[in-house]
Formats: structure tokens, sequence, C-alpha cells
């Protein structure tokens, strides 16, 4: 058996697809593609699919990554590619197929492009000139008190064609603590009058604990 | 480049991918190389229309015409609608996201009354006047086909054109005509009576309306020398010459029937006197095996789809069901696809069928008995007898089967409380069937769920003649029924009066319920077939204010000689069919399916020939 990672983007349209319907959308895709995934066995059989990171509903991304099996020894990846790129939605881009370097659990970080409306710059000022910054992140374990500043001490920012832009890279991945620009977004919000839902978030490298690229 | 404004309202509201497209299958043209763009509209969420399988047919249809481009577009849900006006932003079709007046057709599909007013709030979020008379020629045609256009009398103002009968046959023909009057900058006016010749298109303003001093409708006179006295509904000749859609837009977000189907036939040979879609689709046609099988791999390839349904008023009914599913289980199993039948009869339900449609995923049963008693059951024309449903439970509880789900009506024509106590009888023996069956699973208990709708009568049926039951004496039937059930393995769904008895109303309605509908539109009434928008009390009020009675469309016995709202509209089925059927039932005398025995009801005059060759046995 012979695991495979395809590497895509998720942009436009195709930001709106949840995690959930993601994993149908793949798998009719996949099954669109004609490729030889491997089913699960068992009552319901279905491909078995794993996604390294999961990207909140909204949120752009060109380093999405999910991991298939297949039961050839040596798949044409080149092939697969352009298999898969001709059974995608909207949005959804086939960057590449690979033979997976890293096990999904070695990402570590995850680094963000975030942009907004020139008007609320004055926000990322005044949360610059503070000393802390608490915020209150939600999980299914219950609420847990973050201090902002710990991991983003300032917001450094450029102002181009009347957004203002910003790059932060945060702690991501599934066992430990998983930070999205969303908590930031949603303090300047709370705080500041910065209306997050003008906001835009690109995802745009995944990194492993050296900081070197997840692949 | 995703439009900001979009982005922003999109980050307001609950499943944003109801309003993106980009749906794999979703097909995007170059607009400035298209000669025609249509906007196909349906008036409810994207989970509903999404799920139907006419949209699907005609989509893939007109965009096979490589200058044609046909986009959707659906009725935004309440948070989205607000956010579109926040941001003055006009309804879009999803495909291009450009608004609908940019487009040259708007056509809407009629598939229940309840949907009426949605149909003008989509109108009106596009900015597109509500009354065909106030729109000049700048505006796109607003066009409506689907069932309801049997008799959508009370939408006739709103709309410059409705297509009756069969949209394969004539959309094609109507596009073609705006394309070239678009090219020869032709008006309205007379676009219209080029269409007026078009099989069963009709253009509500050719006619007037006369009314009686007590309301009747006196007579319904063309005004147009295009158009004819009656429009007579269009028709495949032979469905086996019409392409199966092989490349549905797939959903993301899922919706309510998210899986490939396939067209078995169209129409039914059943002729149950309530069902309004089986005189509709007169005469029954069915589909080679051969090609449904491969029309059925082709979609599933093209779709990624793991369920396939056989879908058709009565599917069971297709001489050749049995070989084509076997002709299916060659392939579906190894492509990881199950099969399912949605609407099987109890009469005709064999072992056979069931390990066939059981390869892959079992689900629960569900028959539809309609009426509790035999007698009820001979009244409303539906062959079904207890020993029938007895050997179906039978062979489904012995198949593994646990849950069974039981369709009824009540409020039916001639029905007594005996025949809602029959209702509780039915699902008890169903019961009872269960727990004496040797073989029963061991450690499981048996559900069986008893569905009541309430009656409708409708337009171009034997029933069209009745009144419908009040709501007084539905709801001490709800309550009766409840009564009679006795065990904890039955349970009760019926809806709400209320809901029926407006789409009573309006499924008879007159022109002149076009100012109720603008009125509780413009009272918020719209999206009415959920509970959440539903406001009856506004409904009732604005009757009262047009000076309209509810009483009069719904509850009213409609005489056999009558001028009826739509008796310039078309099926095939002839007044005299539908009077005979009518007795008939008054006397409990039931008629035989027509591949059986021909009855006459006319709709043999649309194929120019007999409807079946009654040489051969097609019924099984």
């Amino acid at each position: 058996m012979t695991t495979i990672r395809i590497w895509f983007t998720k942009q436009d349209e195709a930001s709106y697809i949840s995690l959930l319907d993601l994993q149908r959308v793949m798998q009719r895709s996949l099954k669109r593609s004609g490729l030889p995934v491997w089913h699960t066995l068992g009552f319901n059989p279905h491909i078995y699919m794993t996604f390294a990171c999961p990207l909140p509903l909204g949120q752009e991304s060109l380093v999405e990554s999910v991991d298939v099996k297949t039961e050839e020894e040596n798949p044409d990846l080149e092939a697969w590619k352009a298999a898969l790129s001709g059974a995608m939605p909207r949005g959804v881009e086939i960057v590449r197929v690979v033979k997976p370097d890293h096990k999904a659990d070695a990402i570590a970080y995850a680094c963000y492009t975030v942009s907004l409306p020139e008007e609320f710059k004055s926000g990322i000022d005044r949360y610059n000139a503070q000393e802390s910054a608490i915020a209150l992140k939600k999980s299914k374990r219950g609420k847990k008190e973050i201090e902002l500043k710990e991991f983003l001490p300032t917001i450094p920012y450029e102002v181009e064609n009347g957004l203002v832009k910003f790059q932060v890279q945060l702690p991501a991945g599934g066992d430990g603590l998983n930070l999205n620009p969303s908590l930031w977004l949603d303090y300047l919000n709370e705080h500041f009058g910065v209306d997050a839902t003008r906001a835009s978030v690109l995802r745009t490298r995944l990194l492993q604990k050296n900081l070197t690229d997840f692949s | 480049m995703f439009d900001p404004k979009l982005k922003e309202a999109l980050a307001h509201v609950q499943k944003p991918g109801r309003y993106t497209g980009g749906e794999p299958g979703c097909v995007v043209k170059d607009k400035s190389k298209v000669d025609l763009r249509f906007a196909f509209c349906f008036p409810d969420t994207y989970e509903v229309g999404m799920s139907f399988l006419g949209m699907k047919i005609l989509y893939e249809l007109l965009n096979e015409r490589p200058n044609w481009w046909c986009e959707r577009a659906f009725m935004p849900w309440l948070d989205m609608k607000e956010q579109m006006e926040r941001l003055e932003m006009p309804l879009y079709a999803l495909e291009s996201k450009d608004k609908l007046t940019d487009f040259d057709v708007v056509g809407f599909t009629l598939q229940y009354e309840l949907s009426y007013t949605t149909i003008l709030a989509m109108l009106d979020m596009a900015g597109i006047p509500l009354r065909a008379a106030d729109r000049d020629d700048s505006w796109p045609l607003i066009v409506a086909g689907g069932p309801c256009v049997c008799n959508a009398e009370p939408l006739a103002d709103f709309f410059d054109m409705m297509m009756l009968g069969e949209g394969e046959i004539q959309l094609p023909l109507v596009c073609e005509e705006i394309e070239r009057a678009k090219k020869e900058g032709t008006p309205k006016k007379e676009l219209l009576r080029r269409i007026a010749a078009i099989d069963g298109c009709y253009v509500p303003a050719f006619y007037d309306v006369e009314y009686e001093e007590d309301g009747r409708v006196r007579a319904i006179t063309p005004n147009d020398p295009s158009a004819p006295a009656v429009i007579t509904k269009a028709i495949i000749q032979d469905m086996n010459t019409q392409k199966l859609p092989t490349n549905f837009v797939v959903p993301m977000i899922g919706a309510v029937h998210d899986r490939a189907q396939i067209e078995v036939l169209r129409g039914c040979v059943r002729g149950c006197r309530f069902c309004q879609a089986g005189f509709l689709y007169r005469p029954m046609r069915q589909r080679d095996a051969s090609l449904l099988d491969k029309a059925a791999q082709d979609l599933c390839a093209n779709t990624g789809y793991e369920e396939i349904s056989l879908t058709s008023l009565s599917t069971s009914d297709h001489s050749q069901l049995e070989e084509l599913l076997d002709d299916m289980n060659e392939w579906a199993p190894r492509e990881h696809v199950s099969l399912s039948l949605p609407s099987l009869r109890i009469d005709n339900f064999s072992e056979s069928l069931i390990a066939k449609t059981n390869k892959v995923r079992k689900s629960g049963l569900t028959f539809a008995p309609e009426a509790g008693t035999q007698r009820l059951r001979d009244v409303i024309n539906k062959n079904v007898t207890w020993d029938e449903i007895e050997r179906s439970c039978t062979m489904a509880f012995k198949a593994g089967y646990t849950s069974v789900k039981l369709y009824f009506m009540m409020g039916l024509p001639t029905e007594t409380m005996e025949d809602i106590e029959g209702i509780a009888n039915t699902a008890q023996k169903v019961v009872d069937l269960f727990y004496s069956n040797p073989d029963k699973p061991k450690g499981k208990s048996v559900q069986v769920t008893i569905s009541v709708a309430c009656f409708v009568p409708k337009p171009h049926t034997p029933f069209q003649f009745v009144p419908q039951d009040t709501e007084e004496s539905l709801k001490a039937k709800q309550q009766h029924l409840l009564h009679s059930v006795h065990s904890k393995k039955i349970h009760v769904n019926y809806h709400d009066s209320s809901t029926s008895f407006l789409e009573a109303v309006f499924a008879k309605g007159d022109r002149r319920l076009s100012r109720v509908l603008e009125a509780a539109y413009r009272k918020g009434c719209y999206l009415d077939s959920w509970e959440e928008c539903f406001h009856y009390d506004t409904w009732l009020e604005t009757f009262k204010e047009q000076g309209l009675s509810t009483e009069f469309y719904a509850n009213r016995t409609i005489g056999l000689d009558e001028i009826t709202p739509w008796s310039h509209l078309d099926y095939g089925v002839s007044h005299e069919f539908l009077v005979r059927e009518y007795k008939k039932a008054q006397m409990a005398k039931t008629t035989e399916p027509c591949n059986r025995k021909c009855s006459a009801c006319g709709a043999n005059k649309l194929l120019g020939g007999a409807c079946f060759d009654y040489d051969q046995n097609l019924v099984h």
C-alpha cells in the first residue's frame, strides 16, 4: 500500500467548503478522477482520506493537503496530478502529488497573510501600543485565556492599494496549541471595532518544529 | 477575484456554500461569446432546488448549445437576504455572479403553490418589476414551467409566458425564437406572438378572463389573433429519443436529495384519483433498460456520486426493471455505488427486487397505502389491498428490514372516522406481522411510522370538483387518529392543515389572487413552505383586505359543467374522463391501470395512437 499526498489550493468559492463538506467533495472528486484509490473495508466502504490541518470556513490557503492510499506500488504521480486536476471544484487547484516526506503530525506552525481595509489600520496600531492582549479561545475542551502578545508582540504591517497587510506565523497542528489569525481578528473587532468580516486570511506555508517546510 | 461585497456578506451567514457556485459540473462560459443568457430560478433554498431533477435536465440541455449559457439562481435564506439588502446587492446567478437583469430570460420552475410568493421575492431582489404590464422591452423575459403551470392563474399577471408540458421539447424552441428576436430587434409583443405558436406556450396577457357576480369564471377568451383558444401541453413522444443528463452539478454543501438520479419512465399508468402528477404527465412512456444502464454508469462516473436512484412516479411499473437492476448490479458494487428505488408500489414489490437493491446498502422501506380502509382506497383508485401490504411487509421483514414507513392522506372525499381508525389499524397490523414472523431478527424491534398528509384537491384530476375538508374537520380527524393508535411501536407524523389549506386555495385559484400574492409578499410572506417563515394570520388578513374568500376557492364544490380558471389549459386528459372518474369514485368503483386496459382518458391523442401495445403483457 502506498500513501500519496495531494497538495491543493483552496481559494475563492472553495474557501467556503467546510471540512465536513470537503471530505465529501474530495471523495467524489477522487471518484470522478477514476484513480485507483484505496477504499476502507467493511459494511460501508469509502475512500480512505486524511486531511492535514483543517482551515476555518471562509479562509483561503495555498497549502492544503490530503493523504490517500493506493494499492499501486509505483504510481505515476504526474498522471495522478493530471487526472485530479480535471475533477476539482472551482477554487481548488492541484499543486503537486507526492509521496509524503513527513507524517501529518509533524506540522508545528502555519504562516498566514492577513489583509484588512486600510480604515482599520488604527486598530492594529492600538494593539501594537498595548502591553497585554488577553483573548478567550474556545475549544471543545472549554474556554482558555490566551495572551496574544506572547505569540505576536506587535503586528508588523504594510499598506498597499488601500489594504493593510501583515504576515504571521502561529502554532498549528492537531496535538498541541492551534492558533488561528481569527483569534486576533476577533480581538481587534471586540476591542477596536475592526470589522473582522471584511478581513481576508490566506494560509501560505506549513512548517515543522525545526521551521523547515512540512512536505 | 472574488467580489469583496459578496465576501463580506458571506462572513455573516450560515452555510455560505449556498451562495458561491463553483461546484463540480457547473458550467462557466465566456459571456462575450454567448448569444443567449438564461437564468434558471428555483423559488426555494439551494438545498431544495439542487435536489430537483428537472433543473439538471434543462441545464444540461441548454448548455449543450455553445452560444447559450444557462445559469442557476435560488432564493437566499433570511440571513443572506438581509445581508444582500444591507450591501445593496441584487439577486445574482451562481455561475457568473451577474445580476438577473443581465439575462435575456429569467425562468422559474413552479413546483408547489407555496413557492409563489418566493418568486415575487426573487424578482424583487433582482430589481425586476413584479407585474408583466410594468415591464417594457428592456427587461428580461420572465417565464415559467413546471407542474403548477397547469393552473398558475394566480401568477398570470407576473409572467410574460408559461410553458405547459415537457420543457425538453419547447424550451429550446422558445430560446431559438428569443435569440432570433434579440438579433433582429423584434419587440417583445411580437416575440410573444411567435412563441404563442409553439406547443404548450401560454402567454397569459393574450387572454381575457370574465367573472360571474358570484366569483366563478364566466369566460376565458383570447384577445390576440396569435393565441389559440386552448393551449395543449408539449410532449416527448418517444422517451428513448431524449438523452438523459449525465453531468449533474454536484452540490458541495449537500442537498435534500444528494445523489445521482436517472428517470426510468415518465407519467404513470395507475390513475390514482388524487394524484395530479399522474394526470399531468400522461401517457406513461418508459426508456429502454440498456439506455438507462449506460446513462447511469456515465452519470456516476461524471459526478462521483456513491448512490443512484431510479426515479419516476412509479418505478416498479417499468417493464424491464429487474433486467435493468441486473445490468446495474454488474458494475455498481465494483464502483462502490448503491442503488435505490424511491417509489415502490406494494402490489408489485417482489423478493428479487429487495435483493437487487440490497447488494450495497439497506435502508428503511416506504409504502403508500394512502387510505386506511379498502373502501376508501377504492374511492381514490389506489388499487392496493391489505393482502398485498401483508405480503410485502412479510417479505421485507424476512429480508431483515425493521422499519416501515406508511404514507396516508386524510380529508379524502367520502372519508369517515371509520377510515381514520383504519389508518391506525393498518399500522397495528404491520406491527403484529413483525412479531408473528418466526425469522425476525433477534433482539430487534419494529418501528412503524405513519405519515399523514392533508388531502388537497388539485386541478386536472377527478377530484378537482370536490371541496377540501375544513380545517376544523381535519384537526378533529388528526386527534381521532392519535387516540386510535395504541402501540409505542407506531409513530404518527401529520402535516399542518393551514399550509394545505393555502395550497388548496392557490391550486384552484384564479387571476384575482395575484393581488393577494403581491400584498402578502409586501407584508413579508415568502418561503412559505418553511415553518419559521409561514405567517398564516398575515395571509388570512390579506385575503380579507383584498375582499376575496379563501373558502370560495378551497371549500366549494365545483359544478361538473363549470368553467374553471384552468379550462383553457389542456394536458391531454379530457373533461369527460375526469367527470367519469369522479362519478366512479362516488360509487367506490376502481379503474384499471392504463397499461392493462385503456380507459379512454384522451391523452393518447398526444402520441397520435394507442399508448401501449396491449398484445404484450406489460403488467407484472
